[in-house]
């Protein structure tokens, strides 16, 4: 076992996967010889060179389309958007094009390809760089979507991003990438489509992704030193392939649903499993579902304002106690 | 005192004053009903938490208002809460169900509830689930048999029954009256209906080797309620002891087999219910001639039982089809009129044991086989012959005075027979110098029929023939 | 702005059988592709199609000249672009209707024809996305050590769009193996492109703004395509890096077949009817001392070919119902839960 941060974890799980597939190629933007503007992809360039690891013009649709077309003729790529703001560039390429191809060629073109996006907020980027967009993706049939929250999920659904034959969209959390964790040696690799559970209670379920993850946690200590409440966390790690067979475990036995969530509220990735929630598991439930998540307006700049829009433990805390009786 | 708009649920902050039901200057009552309230998510009463007078009126109807907000003023006067008047207050369906005829399984080794059907009803569909009994109807009676059920007021936040809790009470049959809510305004949380049911299924059955009910207390009431002339005595229950209010009621042996029973029943049966109103100043007449001489030779008084008994197994021998069972797409007629007559034990629930072959017996012959299997209902001394097939069943509910019940069918029959409170009514009786009013003992005799089995024509039918026979009989019995 | 020079045609010589094959890829492309507007009109092809007539001699003149293992790359114009690859006029006219006969089963439908094992890897819907793609495929083989190159065709209207100035810029710092084609037929869609572009020539004036040389050639004319289809494609694969090629041909229908295409002055397309290609091309056969017999047997096993396709396409069968949920994803299915 290995403290890794979770920035560092990223380049690990890269270097893993390229160590092991020629194939593997990297390109974007201050991601080689910078090593990203968030150090995410440090030590990559000295170890595999630059026809491995290229530096990009901006040019989001650019470098989007040639992660594609590399991935139709035989290589595995990963591109990187620096910002998940930034999708809205190149989302054509993302959408239209990526998401859409295997489909309209009757299965002619394969896509192994990764997007790696550095998503939400925390840092006081701004509302143009702090958006968590991982909700957009999921609207979109033919993307695959993992967004972590430590450092060993980091370092393993990378690699599983990598070895699959889909395109998947990795998004990082920016203000996760100091936080450290413990990261087994060795290979690693954690599957998509298989959530965590990473606190088990009795009282209620909170299902959380990426940075609300760390957040639940702390809300689910106080929750039950200060209420007596025992609240289940899980750690959906990734929205497609969705676990919903633990959703729906864990929300069986507790009878109550929480989604906690960074995306703005509208359509955010908890309203879908909200609907699933009420859907297959109605009978089961003894509380209505409630959904804690950044309120429908864009991210402001300024310290308080930011922390006041994202949900924290304290929000957390509030909202179930509401819920449960 | 301040009325507040109360507290709707838990995601709901606000509410809409519908309408109001009182005006400034109204006296009210406690569990009055004050005003509707809607939300969005949903519509209904909300009664005075005092009585008194209103005095002020806040907020208008069709505002909105946050919760917590004062909507109207009540003045208590010197008076004291009011009675609660018998029924208003419990927001009881319909008239109470299921006091009638619910024996014990007529075999007596079955003791198993009916196999594996419920389980395989989905829970939407399950009646149980919707047969939400009011706290108010059951446990928490009274001993005295003549006051009427007061109703302990209902907090909005009981009646919420949330999906999980919805589906259990069905799954598990479980009587939410005897449950009690932690949750927030006294609600019924999952881990409340589960707790309880694991507690039920911990504790011991209470031993009954057969299903012949034994009194494991003796009545609290004395066996024979001395009811006014007017009433039908032989069915007075002895009613359970008060429970603890907040406390919870296992069910005894007979209660579950009981329940079961009536579900079953209702499920299997389309109930009808038809009830003819019946003149019964001849049988009076009769009575009154020879009241005295009969109870000292039987021992027994001679209500109106007896004759009513007569007169409906007179009236199926010419509507043989309400003496019958369904089996699959036949109705099977039976031979005899074995009549069963449903005595509430009070605590050890009701049963109905069998006159067999009761077309045979004579008014007076009756009367002493009804007495005969109360008491020794009352005394524990039936034998399972004794709840043997049964063809039709007399359910005696007037001893409270009431109207009219919709009794449940006892199976395997296809009919049964309410006869409730008989009270002195004005009545038009046509005369040779025209119409009268006269003052008559009146009672409803009312009939739940299986649907399957006959249609409402031929039911009404058989309901004026016994009707005729009580009010047009040519009584002769012997002292 | 100083005027562009034109390219000038190399005068290197085609040998005759190469002639005859250009011929002959015309002419099926101009058979088949006017099978199409007759399905079309005859209500067998539904949805819209983008028919390339009077644009064959791009189509041929690269499609002749490129290596097996070079990638394709063009619009939802590219039913040519299809069949010069190799892929049958059955599976062609068979994606147009529709049904199981289709190269991809219908599930593409025209503006998405694509055969992998052709390397023919797609048409393309979106404006200019295309480009960037084709720049992936060019850095595979670059990356791979082939000496594949990609050829990317586009209209005059992509080259106002962003993808555009992104691919071009993109694949000259990687010096990409790729050859950009614009086909320039002189309508963006129903708009004349001179009065939407800010230069008289839409690619080539624009190929300077991206240190590459401009060349402009008359897209009529398959042998000068032919020939600065090689020289693109020779400089490409010796690791020359990439080329941006202006061909100016014309469109004989509208942008669509919604569209009759009546926006256009008369004089105009009297003018480029006489720059046909097919008979151009013809005549030029026929000076060379080709024997007219032969250029019509090419005719009539080339109508011969259309006709049995259309039958052969014709009676096939709907695509199966099932094929509608599969193949989102590379396990052939499109879960997305467990």
């Amino acid at each position: 076992m290995a403290q890794l941060t979770y920035r560092d974890a990223v380049a690990a799980g890269m270097a893993q996967e390229m160590r092991r597939d020629k194939n593997v190629v990297f390109l974007g933007e201050d991601v080689a010889a910078a090593g990203g503007v968030f150090k995410t992809t440090v030590g990559l360039l000295d170890e595999f060179g630059p026809s491995r690891v290229r530096d990009t013009p901006i040019s989001e649709q650019a470098i989007l389309g040639a992660a594609m077309g590399a991935a139709m003729t035989g290589l595995r790529p990963i591109a990187e958007i620096m910002f998940s703001d930034f999708f809205a560039v190149c989302w054509d390429i993302v959408v239209n094009e990526i998401a859409k191809a295997r489909y309209m060629t009757d299965g002619q073109v394969t896509l192994p390809l990764v997007i790696k996006s550095g998503n939400g907020g925390g840092a006081r980027f701004g509302a143009q760089h702090s958006q968590s967009v991982e909700n957009w993706a999921m609207a979109v049939p033919g993307l695959k979507i993992v967004a972590p929250a430590f450092p060993a999920d980091v370092k393993g659904l990378m690699a599983a991003a990598i070895r699959d034959n889909d395109p998947v969209l990795f998004f990082e959390q920016k203000s996760l990438y100091a936080t450290k964790g413990e990261v087994p040696d060795g290979e690693h690799y954690v599957p998509l489509g298989k959530a965590n559970v990473v606190r088990e209670g009795s009282d209620v379920t909170i299902v959380a992704l990426a940075l609300m993850v760390p957040r639940a946690l702390k809300a689910a200590d106080i929750l039950k030193e200060q209420h007596g409440i025992d609240a289940t966390v899980i750690d959906l790690r990734s929205l497609v392939p969705l676990d919903t067979q633990t959703i729906l475990r864990e929300v069986a036995k507790t009878g109550r649903l929480v989604t906690v969530e960074e995306n703005p509220r509208l359509c955010g990735w908890g309203a879908e499993i909200s609907s699933i929630v009420a859907e297959e598991l109605f009978w089961d439930l003894d509380g209505p579902i409630v959904r804690i998540t950044t309120p429908h307006v864009p991210l402001a700049a300024a310290n308080n304002l930011e922390d006041e829009q994202l949900p924290n433990a304290d929000k957390i805390v509030a909202g179930v106690r509401r819920l449960v009786d | 005192m301040d009325v507040l708009m109360p507290q709707l649920g838990e995601t709901v902050a606000e509410g809409t004053v519908a309408n109001w039901h009182k005006k400034v200057g109204d006296a009210v009552a406690v569990d009055e009903i004050l005003f509707d309230v809607e939300t969005d998510k949903v519509s209904m009463e909300v009664p005075s938490l005092a009585a008194g007078v209103i005095t002020k009126i806040l907020v208008p109807a069709g505002t909105t208002v946050e919760v917590g907000t004062v909507v109207a003023v009540i003045e208590s006067g010197a008076a004291a809460s009011a009675q609660p008047p018998a029924q208003a207050a419990a927001p009881a369906p319909s008239p109470a169900p299921a006091r009638q005829a619910a024996p014990a399984t007529p075999s007596a080794t079955a003791e198993a509830p009916p196999p594996g059907w419920y389980a395989a009803m989905p829970p939407s569909m399950s009646g149980a689930a919707e047969q939400y009994t009011p706290r108010a109807a059951s446990a928490s009676a009274p001993a005295k048999a003549e006051t009427a059920h007061s109703a302990p007021p209902i907090q909005r936040g009981e009646m919420r029954l949330s999906p999980a809790v919805r589906r259990l009470v069905a799954e598990y049959r479980v009587d939410l009256a005897a449950v009690s809510g932690s949750g927030r305004n006294g609600r019924i949380t999952r881990r409340n209906v589960v707790d309880f049911i694991e507690a039920m299924k911990s504790r011991p059955a209470p031993a009954a080797a057969d299903s012949a009910p034994r009194a494991s207390a003796p009545p609290a009431a004395p066996p024979h309620q001395s009811a006014p002339a007017a009433r039908a005595p032989s069915s007075a229950p002895a009613h359970a002891p008060a429970a603890p209010s907040g406390g919870v009621l296992p069910f005894t042996r007979i209660r579950k087999l009981t329940a079961e029973h009536m579900v079953r029943s209702k499920a299997t049966s389309p109930h009808v219910l038809q009830a003819v109103e019946v003149d019964f100043f001849r049988v009076d007449q009769v009575r009154k001639s020879v009241r005295d001489a009969f109870k000292a030779k039987h021992g027994h008084s001679l209500t109106y039982l007896p004759f009513i008994a007569h007169a409906v197994c007179e009236a199926l021998q010419d509507f043989p089809n309400l003496n019958s069972s369904v089996h699959g797409d036949s109705l099977v007629l039976h031979e005899h009129v074995n009549l069963a007559i449903a005595v509430d034990l009070g605590a050890e629930g009701l049963v109905a044991p069998v006159i067999r072959q009761a077309e045979k017996l004579s008014v007076a012959q009756l009367a002493g086989a009804i007495n005969d299997v109360s008491s020794r209902a009352r005394n524990g001394r039936l034998k399972p012959d004794d709840f043997a097939n049964g063809t039709y069943t007399l359910s005696n509910s007037g001893t409270f005075g009431t109207l009219i019940t919709a009794p449940v069918i006892n199976q395997p029959q296809v009919a049964i027979l309410s006869i409730d409170g008989v009270r002195k009514k004005p009545v038009v009786i046509e005369t040779s110098e025209g119409d009268a009013i006269a003052i008559r003992p009146v009672g409803i005799l009312a009939q739940s029929f299986d649907h399957r089995a006959v249609d409402g024509a031929y039911s009404a039918a058989f309901l004026d023939r016994v009707r005729k026979l009580l009010e047009n009989g040519h009584w002769l019995v012997e002292a | 702005m100083t005027p562009v020079a034109a390219a000038r045609s190399p005068q290197s010589s085609i040998n005759p059988e190469t002639r005859l094959k250009l011929y002959r890829t015309m002419q099926e492309c101009r058979m088949l592709e006017k099978r199409a507007y007759d399905l079309f009109m005859q209500n067998l092809i539904k949805g819209t199609s983008h028919l390339a007539l009077g644009q064959e001699a791009v189509a041929a003149g690269f499609g002749t000249a490129m290596q097996p293992g070079d990638y394709t790359f063009c619009t939802y114009r590219g039913h040519n672009h299809t069949l010069v690859r190799g892929v049958t006029m059955t599976q062609i006219l068979g994606e147009l209707m529709g049904n199981s006969s289709g190269l991809m089963r219908g599930k593409g439908g025209s503006m998405h024809l694509t055969s992998v094992k052709h390397n023919m890897l797609g048409s393309y819907a979106i404006i200019g996305a295309h480009l960037t793609i084709a720049n992936g495929a060019a850095w595979s083989a670059q990356y791979r050590g082939t000496d594949q190159v990609a050829v990317c065709f586009f209209g005059d209207g992509t080259t106002n769009i962003g993808a555009f100035h992104e691919a071009l810029n993109f694949a000259v710092i990687w010096k990409l193996p790729i050859v950009f084609v614009c086909e320039n037929n002189l309508y963006m869609e129903y708009t004349s492109i001179h009065d939407v572009t800010a230069v008289e020539h839409p690619a080539a004036d624009r190929a300077s703004a991206y240190g590459l040389e401009p060349v402009l050639i008359d897209g009529n004319d398959v042998d000068v395509v032919y020939r600065t289809a090689l020289r693109a494609l020779d400089l490409a694969r010796k690791g020359g890096g990439p080329s941006l090629i202006e061909a100016e041909t014309y469109r004989h229908g509208g942008h669509s077949r919604a569209d009759p295409g009546k926006y256009r002055p008369d004089e105009e397309v009297k003018e480029w009817l006489n720059k046909d290609p097919l008979p151009r091309y013809r005549n030029r056969l026929l000076q060379m001392g080709i024997g007219e017999a032969e250029l019509q047997g090419i005719d009539d096993e080339t109508k011969a070919a259309v006709d049995e396709a259309t039958e052969t396409a014709k009676n096939a069968p709907p695509p199966p119902l099932e094929l509608a949920n599969k193949d989102v994803w590379a396990d052939g299915g499109s879960a997305w839960r467990n």
